[in-house]
């Protein structure tokens, strides 16, 4: 695996950039991917969005100073970009962001993409209830199993705020469960 | 209860214990959420995403291909009645007109900014200003009133965030 200064340089110059870029998409495809799919949770949204976090990259690689770490950088790219398009998808079908979470909910009962038990239904259920930040929160950290160190650098929160979102999250997300099952 | 006889050195954070119970209840919780979140993706399809993405940004910085609305051999007509038509214009026509972009109305900017028509978004704005933009913007005379940023605060601030912070 090409470490991270060399691939930046590469990708900083011109001749190198393609396939510089090409590497990157490689390493980075699957996880930006799942970050992506568990804030939009259609497979073709996470497409969309995951093309589209790619372009972004590619097209601000050179404004890229290294301030932060670039996987860090392309996190924080991904996560803008699925907020926006969830915003920009309410927005176009004129619909609230709870709406377009209700319709994404309702379409996962009979995606073939999808292989969750009832269990698992319940639990985006409860997910999907999260305002959007936290719910970022939370499945970063709950599915990808990023650090509070890592997230605080991508997401640009402090960690005992993130802890305390976190923590939240859980708390409303067990809440849920327990409400729906006891109408059950 | 005893006390301990020797002392270790070790210490806690402030305020550990205090809500140590919380937390550990909130890990079980946690414990009992399902591990996966049961998507799946189509056979193959990170195998030639790589090709995909590439072709897609590749396509995305080759400049649109203009095709001409009037081809070439028009232009000699259309010219010919366009010259008519502003020697009749201004010969017949002496009322001013006002329409320039100074006059286009704010409100019309603003909606076509909020339905999303202008396609920016952090990264391209940012790539349009330098540092010296920076410095010269000036958010004293923005007209926002107290009731509009309380709002705005009140719908976009998560306050246990805030809260955890201090």
């Amino acid at each position: 695996m090409v470490e991270e200064q060399e691939l930046v340089t590469a990708l900083q110059t011109e001749a190198e950039k393609e396939s510089a870029f090409r590497e990157l998409v490689t390493q980075y495809k699957e996880r930006l991917y799942w970050q992506i799919r568990n804030m939009v949770l259609d497979h073709d949204d996470a497409d969309d969005v995951l093309q589209n976090t790619f372009i972004k990259i590619f097209r601000n690689i050179n404004s890229f100073k290294g301030d932060s770490k670039l996987h860090t950088w392309m996190y924080r790219i991904a996560a803008n970009e699925s907020i926006t398009f969830l915003n920009k998808k309410a927005k176009r079908n004129n619909v609230s962001m709870e709406n377009v979470k209700d319709n994404a909910l309702r379409n996962l009962e009979s995606d073939v993409y999808f292989e969750g038990d009832q269990l698992q239904l319940q639990f985006q259920k409860a997910i999907a209830t999260l305002p959007d930040r936290q719910r970022l929160i939370f499945t970063m950290k709950y599915f990808e199993d990023h650090t509070f160190e890592e997230l605080s650098e991508i997401l640009e929160t402090s960690v005992g705020g993130l802890k305390s979102s976190y923590h939240i999250a859980v708390k409303k997300i067990t809440e849920f469960i327990k409400t729906q099952d006891e109408t059950l | 209860m005893k006390e301990n006889k020797n002392i270790s050195g070790f210490k806690t954070p402030e305020n550990y214990f205090d809500d140590f119970e919380k937390r550990l209840f909130n890990r079980i919780s946690e414990e009992k959420f399902p591990k996966s979140a049961g998507h799946k993706v189509p056979d193959g399809y990170f195998e030639n995403l790589e090709d995909r993405v590439l072709k897609t940004v590749i396509n995305s910085e080759k400049p649109t291909k203009i095709i001409p609305l009037f081809p070439k051999k028009y232009f000699g007509y259309a010219a010919a009645i366009a010259a008519c038509l502003l020697i009749g214009f201004t010969l017949f026509n002496t009322k001013t007109d006002n329409s320039s972009l100074d006059s286009l109305q704010l409100a019309a900017i603003d909606t076509y900014i909020e339905d999303g028509n202008l396609n920016l978004d952090l990264y391209d704005l940012t790539s349009y200003i330098d540092d010296e933009d920076i410095t010269d913007l000036n958010f004293e005379n923005q007209q926002f009133s107290e009731t509009t940023l309380e709002n705005y605060l009140l719908e976009n601030v998560d306050e246990e965030i805030l809260i955890n912070e201090q």
